[in-house]
């Protein structure tokens, strides 16, 4: 990108009909993470047996579904044209509630687990309100409350511990029709987006990330957007704590933060723009799956673990440089 | 001088700020304002101070650098590595080190100037390889002490005045040059207030955004080198806090997050801010918990009092406090 | 009865007043038409009228009703809807997403209903005949006409009572504008009122039933389409302070050849051979969109370009802003958009003069508060810049005054050939009269400038030759006499009406 390219006409003499190229070019940075996750998949298959079964599908979406989840509401952050460090935070304090408070009484379980949701949505509202009344940057008021979220959450519980009821860590291994149940929240996390990205809302979410003076001059309420964006992004975090405590057993007042920046690098793999308004959950969905195979892979091709980092670094830069390449392409083709 | 008040506020509200809290700690806890007390809380200011000089270029040119802390950290291990405990190798050592933080600054600047990588993925991505990376090569296993002169440097003292303190004055005067008296700074200012205004003013926008990078690289480094002193070693995850603070170092201290606006000065008592509250809460009997949402609160605050809509609340509680009349 | 009525309609912003006692009557099925210069008040008028901003004072009336819309969305609950130049669509979405933009017809799971969102987008298309569009295909793959297609069909998917085109036949091409001007008087025949903004004489006169004028912000003349001659109507545009905005044109020319562009080709320009010489002012015309606006960033190094291009004898090969302001041998440009190219809002009149030439205050590797402050004050001077301070933020001055510092950044850099794009869009009367004024001293000084206006008459008072600019290519090269509205249009629209 250079810098100028903003103040240029757009688009002079496109060709007012699409092509098999046109589509593949815009799709490209999702095309190439899906790339991506089937070379280490080959890779991993090529080292160990049973890759391909439904008992490695059920593990590695265990592994992965704490991230998933984050990622989805990162994800709708981000094609907003936002970003929310918050979550972090909101995760470390949802997973120290829950080991705090949770008995091996059911209703209590879902007392605080509804305790819970409720407050990632309040937190999240708060963030988007901050946002739109104070006119400020989502970077430094996530930033701020991811701050605040983990304090608080070091206060309740200044260390690793507590616990969750024995039943409640069985949720990972509940199958149905030989599918455990993070596979099927995969499933509906799927059939949510599908859901999600045609409703009046997803759609104007996706519009104010793509040009918010026009949004607003169509009617939209930037406020009232803002406020269910980040809403939405708290829910989930809370969703990712509960889910993070019936894997983990207990609580850490510092376990978020390794979602945060995983969370955002995760959509980045799968094609969602850090500018707004482009993206899909299933390019999301693919980085986090590319995020946890890379540290099996790690494991099975017996190389220190310490490649893991590395190998998701340069992952990110590659899908980073793809979809611009990819972009600059589709520029060219338009002149 | 009412003009330098108004385009300086934020700057001079952090300094207010910063007084304010000695004022308060001295208050709660009687020992707090002693000369040794302060001399240490100079130090650990500095830290954060001079990993904050390079993201305050970073961020005053519209970018942000999230490789500081795995820089800093790397240079930290590699310097003990070389070093052995020796201060004679440090004369080619030391210059090394730097290079390679400037190296990395100027991947990340070209990264994000050339190829047009958002800076937050740019940083994002060569912090966890560098992690990686010294992670494979030492395998996390322990680093020889730190040599005595990095020692000297960081916890010694000229006088009544820690060395360090000193650094971080000398290194606040030359990047207050850099930023009010050369044309780097200039140049610098008008890239984070608008790309195509400097682009169209021949302002070489791609160079000055790769030089704030690697001022960024440099100055964690330097801070890694630094911080072995005062640890006596260096140790995996000792510059992870750093991010945090520095960027939050910069926030307070004026600068807006989008780029064109704040000096290194707010920075400086920024980081002073942040360091006396971290001393103040332990007066207080407070935890590390209480001390995050102090942090949050302190940010959300000083960002509040910075923006555009604070701006205009002010103006329209002046006009109808003139007129009478909303 | 009158379907919309104005009477004593005012708006001022801050001390500049916008709209001043407008009156204003039409009635449903007829197209009325919209005429006077730039700044005339006709944009705050329709602004009013579709809920973009409140008036102060007077009253509106639609259908007898008092009518004072909050917002665009309580102007469309009383069926007007307005088609901006300044485009509401969404680049990320689809066509048939932004036509039906927040009025999506929805499912049972209240989700967007595709299949009829395509029906009703066909029929839509199909019963107002309009120009091939693919509904399916994003927003930002489409072309500036196409785009202005589309916020058509998004206007008309409102049903209005009252469709407001503003300037929207600007940026298409013959045929299409063509097609436009038939579904206007469709849209009338249908009962609806259409307001209909054009700079173009001949589309007014091809399909309006009535016209109001507007001159300074006020309403001056209504007129039955029928009952008025194209002279009279100039002249209430006008009016008559004509003579005192332009300066006497003294050809100051030279026959040294200052810029020499040789088969230069960038986006839309395709080809452009000219040259301007020492002392000239080189009007650059012809209809929006056929590659004034690349030439001017191409030539100044903005965006890439093939062909070759000498200044003062030599050839240059200009890749980018920084290579353009070399100093007296440079190239510099006044650009086209004051507030995302020319200026930075949010730093001083000084910073803002002194960007492009900190080397020459520059010494021993440190800045001089001394000669920059000297610099400063020599151009505050020669220009008449009207700041409190020279460390004024610049977002605070007045547009004319803005204006001038971006000329002052300009001319202290020291170079003489000036691009000047539209150099006096949303510029009051008086300052615009100052920078004709200052185009021709620098003439005489010896400057070579490069100018192009989209208000027609100021190519003809101001520039000593005019190059019209056709599909990319030089068209005709106006001197002397021949220079006119008619003479330059007629150059600018010949192949556009043969094709």
């Amino acid at each position: 990108m250079t810098p100028l390219a903003a103040s240029r006409p757009g688009s002079p003499e496109a060709p007012n009909t699409r092509d098999w190229h046109g589509w593949a070019l815009d799709r490209a940075p999702f095309l190439v993470a899906c790339l991506m996750l089937a070379v280490i998949a080959t890779i991993y298959g090529s080292k160990q047996t049973g890759v391909f079964t439904l008992d490695e599908l059920n593990l590695d979406t265990a592994a992965a579904m704490t991230l998933m989840l984050a990622a989805t509401g990162q994800t709708i952050v981000l094609i907003r044209g936002g970003i929310d460090l918050s979550i972090g935070g909101m995760i470390s304090l949802g997973t120290v509630i829950a080991a705090t408070r949770f008995t091996d009484d059911p209703a209590t379980v879902l007392f605080w687990s509804l305790a819970i949701l409720a407050l990632g949505l309040a937190i999240g509202a708060l963030n988007g309100l901050l946002i739109s009344v104070l006119k400020l940057q989502p970077f430094l008021v996530t930033l701020a409350t991811w701050s605040i979220l983990n304090g608080v959450a070091m206060i309740i519980l200044p260390t690793d511990g507590g616990s969750v009821p024995g039943w409640w860590i069985g949720f990972g291994y509940l199958q149905f029709l030989g599918l455990s149940s993070p596979v099927w929240m995969l499933v509906a996390l799927v059939v949510f987006w599908w859901w999600f990205r045609s409703t009046r809302l997803g759609i104007t979410i996706q519009a104010t990330g793509s040009n918010e003076k026009s949004a607003f001059l169509s009617g939209v309420s930037i406020t009232r957007i803002n406020v269910t964006t980040y809403a939405l992004s708290g829910l989930f975090a809370a969703g990712a704590a509960l889910y993070l405590t019936t894997q983990t057993g207990s609580g850490s007042p510092t376990i978020g933060k390794d979602y945060i920046l995983p969370s955002v690098a995760a959509a980045v793999i799968g094609g969602v723009s850090l500018f707004g308004g482009r993206g899909h959950l299933a390019g999301t969905l693919v980085g986090a799956f590319i995020l946890t195979l890379i540290g099996n892979l790690v494991f099975v091709l017996k190389i220190s673990s310490y490649w893991q980092p590395v190998a998701s670094g340069i992952i990110l830069l590659l899908s980073v440089l793809a979809s611009s390449i990819a972009d600059k392409a589709a520029r060219g083709r338009m002149r | 001088m009412s003009e330098f008040l108004a385009r300086n506020r934020l700057i001079l509200l952090a300094y207010a700020g910063m007084v304010l809290l000695l004022l308060v700690t001295a208050v709660f806890s009687p020992g707090f304002l002693s000369a040794s007390n302060l001399r240490s809380t100079v130090v650990l200011a500095a830290f954060v101070g001079i990993v904050a000089l390079g993201q305050t270029f970073v961020i005053i040119g519209g970018g942000i650098d999230l490789s500081v802390p795995w820089v800093l950290n790397c240079a930290a291990i590699i310097m003990t590595l070389l070093c052995g405990g020796q201060d004679l190798p440090l004369a080619w050592v030391a210059p090394l080190v730097l290079a390679g933080g400037a190296g990395i600054g100027l991947i990340n600047g070209v990264g994000v100037a050339k190829f047009g990588v958002p800076p937050i993925i740019m940083t994002l991505a060569t912090n966890v390889i560098l992690q990686g990376l010294i992670l494979v090569v030492t395998g996390g296993s322990p680093t020889p002490p730190a040599p005595g002169l990095i020692k000297f440097l960081s916890v010694g003292r000229i006088g009544p005045f820690p060395v360090i303190a000193l650094i971080w004055l000398l290194l606040t005067v030359a990047a207050t040059i850099l930023l009010s008296k050369a044309p780097f700074g200039r140049h610098l200012y008008a890239l984070g207030t608008s790309v195509t205004v400097a682009e169209f003013s021949g302002v070489p926008t791609a160079r000055t955004t790769i030089l704030t990078y690697v001022i960024s690289g440099l100055t964690a480094a330097f801070a890694g080198i630094l911080l072995t002193g005062y640890s006596g070693q260096a140790y995996l995850g000792m510059g992870d806090a750093y991010l945090f603070t520095s960027i939050a170092a910069v926030a307070i201290g004026g600068a807006s997050i989008l780029g064109g606006s704040g000096h290194y000065l707010g920075t400086v008592a920024g980081a002073m801010v942040l360091t006396i509250l971290t001393g103040l809460l332990p007066a207080l009997n407070l935890s590390s918990g209480a001390l995050l949402v102090v942090y949050g609160a302190v940010i959300l605050i000083t960002v509040s009092l910075g923006s555009e809509a604070f701006a205009g609340l002010a103006r329209l509680l002046r006009s109808s406090a003139h007129k009478g009349e909303a | 009865m009158d379907l919309v009525v104005a009477k004593g309609l005012s708006k001022r912003y801050g001390g500049i007043v916008a709209l001043s006692e407008a009156t204003f009557s039409a009635h449903a099925g007829e197209v009325h038409a919209l005429l006077g210069e730039n700044g005339a008040g006709k944009s705050t008028f329709i602004q009013i009228l579709s809920g973009a901003v409140r008036h102060d004072a007077g009253t509106l009336k639609v259908d007898g009703a008092d009518y004072r819309p909050t917002d665009p969305d309580d102007a469309q609950a009383r069926g007007i809807a307005a088609v901006f130049q300044e485009l509401s669509l969404i680049p990320d979405l689809t066509v048939e997403q932004n036509i039906w933009f927040r009025r999506e017809p929805r499912t049972l799971l209240r989700t967007v209903d595709r299949a009829q969102l395509r029906r009703r987008t066909r029929e839509m298309l199909d019963r107002y005949e309009f120009p091939p569009l693919r509904p399916d295909v994003e927003l930002r793959r489409l072309t500036l006409a196409e785009r202005q297609i589309v916020e058509i069909a998004k206007g008309l998917a409102k049903d209005p009572r009252v469709l407001i085109l503003d300037e929207a036949t600007s940026a298409l091409p013959a045929r299409e504008a063509e097609w436009l001007l038939g579904l206007t008087r469709r849209l009338a025949s249908e009962g609806r009122l259409v307001i209909f903004i054009s700079h173009r004489m001949a589309e007014v006169r091809a399909i309006a039933d009535r016209l109001t004028i507007f001159r300074n912000g006020r309403t001056v003349a209504a007129h039955e389409a029928g009952g008025v001659s194209d002279a009279e109507i100039v002249t209430q545009m006008i009016g008559r302070n004509l003579d005192r905005l332009y300066p006497d044109r003294v050809a100051t020319a030279t026959e040294r050849v200052a810029l020499r562009v040789t088969n230069f080709s960038s986006g839309r320009l395709d080809g452009a051979s000219f040259s301007l010489r020492e002392g000239e002012v080189l009007g650059v015309g012809g209809l929006q969109g056929h590659g004034q606006r690349e030439l001017f960033q191409a030539l100044f190094g903005a965006s890439p370009a093939t062909g070759t291009v000498e200044l003062w004898g030599k050839p240059v090969a200009i890749t980018s802003p920084r290579a353009a302001l070399t100093g007296p041998d440079g190239i510099a440009l006044v650009p086209e958009d004051r507030r995302g190219q020319g200026l930075l809002l949010t730093k001083s009149v000084r910073e803002n003069l002194t960007l492009a030439v900190i080397r020459r205050f520059t010494e021993r590797g440190l800045l001089s508060s001394r000669k920059e402050a000297e610099l400063v004050r020599e151009m505050v001077d020669f220009l008449r810049i009207k700041a409190q301070t020279p460390d004024q933020l610049a977002g605070t001055l007045s547009g004319g005054n803005q204006q001038k510092v971006i000329f002052g950044k300009m001319l202290l850099t020291q170079a003489r050939v000036l691009l000047l794009f539209d150099p006096t869009r949303g510029v009051d009367v008086g300052t615009k009269g100052e920078i004709f004024q200052l185009m021709r001293d620098l003439a005489a000084k010896g400057y070579a400038i490069l100018f192009h206006s989209s208000d027609m008459p100021e190519l003809v008072h101001v520039a000593d030759r005019v190059m019209v600019l056709r599909n990319g290519r030089v068209a005709a090269i106006l001197e002397g006499e021949k220079i006119s509205e008619e003479s330059i249009l007629g150059a600018a629209m010949l192949e556009g009406e043969a094709a």
